[in-house]
């Protein structure tokens, strides 16, 4: 009898975390499809207007607009560095491997306000603040690990005898690895650029010190809004982003399984 | 074999050279837009303040240090940052060993489930998950409603814009991060090893803690570090869902550089911070994680 009890209130505890965890973004999405400009839950009225209110708001198509230029802009940068860097520390092992592994994740155990202020202070040194630029290199601090790492991964699944074979075929190393090595870990290279575009996505306390106000991404845009009050647009927006990841994150689950998703990163 | 036009050079350079080339990118990344960022901010923190502009440059004084150690009101918002921290870390912690316990003991359905809800809250940005903890959690939000709703409150509670708000806002954003860490480590235990230990007759619970327990403990380690990173540095948690009294260092840090334009006094404030959360890494490190799975995660 305590067995059960324990059994239940265990599944009731988990119950309660998993409501916790994914009924506010439900309630988010549900306030975006309402008629009224109050935001309320239940909605009381379906509607997709708001939908078409965002269109006329420049600053927020703005805002989307950036979100996706900085966060191409960092997937493309943290793929190069991270695919780079994993196939070069394939040959180290011990300590060669544990720095080049430190040096990345470093960024990750500092706290995001302090990056921010830290790019802050540096960059405006040179003019930089509040450029693309510096957004995307300090999105770039935080993706790059864990692009880092998932390539890193798929690449100790990868048999290199057959990248090797490839060579001694007379193929470059650049060709073994466009035509041998990249189509079999392809998965894995996807995996790595959705994390690392997602990141971006939503990354916000770095982003919120960097941006100005050409520069601002969603998230930062939604901040300045919720500063003021609860804002329709923000549940709008929120919902778009959140279908957006919600996609992305299928695609990525579709091609190595939630399984290796969520342990790989 | 190469065929030596420029672009297709580099396999002829020798082994370790083209080891260094690929590296060259993240050293690049990594030292130039960080380690020397780190270092402009050491260099910052001890300069001399001014009230025209933001520090004296090539100027050499302590007096961020010496306003850190002297003001009293730092050190309630430091003191307060600090077991705010602590308490946010014990909690997601443990939620996240029991949700990715539940996870990993669940069958093929409700682990996607759980796991699925987990990751998008994970990858959800953290300004969405505060909005959502004010629909829900204000005094006219979703719950306060439901429970007036069925008689169960004669009143709204106040849960946001005090501790409760700062501190479940908070939890938002860290859980997904700590349930994630413990269930990576968690998913490589083998399920024989807790059946040989029920088959010997060890209850739930004793197997739980014999057996699944130590092995987490670089899951727990990495759970603990990040949680305490973010809580640590919280800032739009308290700011947005908290009072005035959920001052953290963090809005205290940011308030001297960008409203009071005090330069040195920030920057030795962020060292601070930093030092912290980097001795308590080294501390865990040491203790939690002889095989050095933190730095793998």
């Amino acid at each position: 009898m305590r067995k059960r009890i324990g059994t239940w209130l265990f599944r009731a505890v988990v119950g309660l975390l998993v409501v916790f965890l994914s009924l506010p973004l439900l309630i988010v999405v549900a306030t975006a499809f309402d008629a009224s400009g109050a935001v309320v839950f239940p909605p009381e009225q379906f509607s997709v207007r708001w939908f078409g209110a965002l269109l006329e708001r420049p600053t927020w198509i703005r805002s989307v607009l950036n979100s996706l230029f900085i966060a191409g802009g960092t997937t493309v940068v943290s793929m190069i560095v991270g695919v780079a860097a994993a196939l070069g520390v394939r040959r180290f092992s011990g300590a060669g491997r544990t720095a080049v592994v430190g040096l990345t994740v470093l960024p990750l155990f500092v706290p995001g306000i302090v990056i921010g202020i830290v790019l802050l202070t540096f960059f405006s040194r040179f003019g930089l603040q509040q450029s693309y630029l510096a957004i995307i290199v300090a999105h770039s601090l935080w993706a790059t690990p864990l692009t880092f790492s998932v390539v890193q991964a798929s690449f100790a699944r990868f048999d290199w005898h057959v990248a090797e074979a490839a060579r001694d075929l007379g193929a470059t190393p650049r060709r073994a690895f466009l035509t041998v090595v990249a189509p079999n870990v392809r998965a894995g290279l996807l995996v790595a650029a959705l994390v690392a575009f997602v990141v971006s996505l939503q990354e916000f306390i770095m982003t919120l010190f960097l941006s100005g106000p050409d520069t601002r991404t969603v998230p930062v845009q939604a901040w300045n809004s919720l500063r003021q009050g609860l804002d329709p647009l923000v549940s709008v927006v929120s919902t778009i982003l959140i279908v957006a990841v919600t996609v992305l994150i299928l695609a990525a689950s579709a091609l190595v399984g939630l399984d290796r998703l969520a342990t790989d990163t | 074999m190469s065929t030596g036009t420029g672009r297709l050079s580099v396999p002829a350079l020798p082994e370790r050279w083209r080891t260094l080339l690929l590296l060259l990118p993240v050293l690049l990344l990594d030292i130039g837009a960080f380690l020397v960022p780190m270092g402009y901010l050491l260099r910052l923190s001890v300069t001399a303040r001014t009230s025209q502009g933001a520090f004296v440059e090539g100027s050499w004084s302590i007096d961020g240090y010496r306003y850190v150690a002297s003001s009293d009101l730092v050190h309630q918002i430091f003191a307060f940052t600090v077991s705010f921290g602590v308490g946010v870390t014990l909690l997601a912690v443990a939620i996240g060993v029991v949700y990715a316990y539940a996870a990993w003991q669940a069958g093929r359905a409700g682990r996607i489930a759980l796991l699925s809800v987990a990751v998008l809250s994970l990858f959800t940005t953290l300004v969405i998950k505060l909005f959502a903890v004010v629909l829900v959690f204000a005094p006219q939000g979703v719950l306060n409603d439901l429970l007036t709703g069925v008689g169960l409150l004669s009143e709204p509670v106040l849960l946001v814009d005090n501790l409760v708000g700062a501190v479940l806002g908070q939890l938002y954003i860290v859980t997904p991060y700590a349930i994630l860490a413990v269930y990576a480590v968690l998913s490589t235990l083998d399920r024989h090893q807790v059946e040989a230990a029920r088959d010997l007759g060890a209850g739930r619970w004793d197997a739980f803690r014999e057996v699944i327990l130590p092995h987490i403990r670089p899951g727990i380690a990495v759970a603990t570090v990040v949680s305490f990173t973010w809580s640590i540095g919280a800032y739009a948690a308290p700011l947005l869902l908290g009072s005035g009294s959920e001052q953290t260092t963090g809005i205290l840090i940011s308030e001297l550089l960008l409203t009071q334009f005090d330069w040195p006094a920030a920057a030795a404030l962020a060292v601070i911070t930093v030092t912290l959360v980097f001795s308590i890494l080294m501390v865990i490190l040491w203790r939690f994680d002889e095989s050095g799975g933190i730095l793998n995660a």
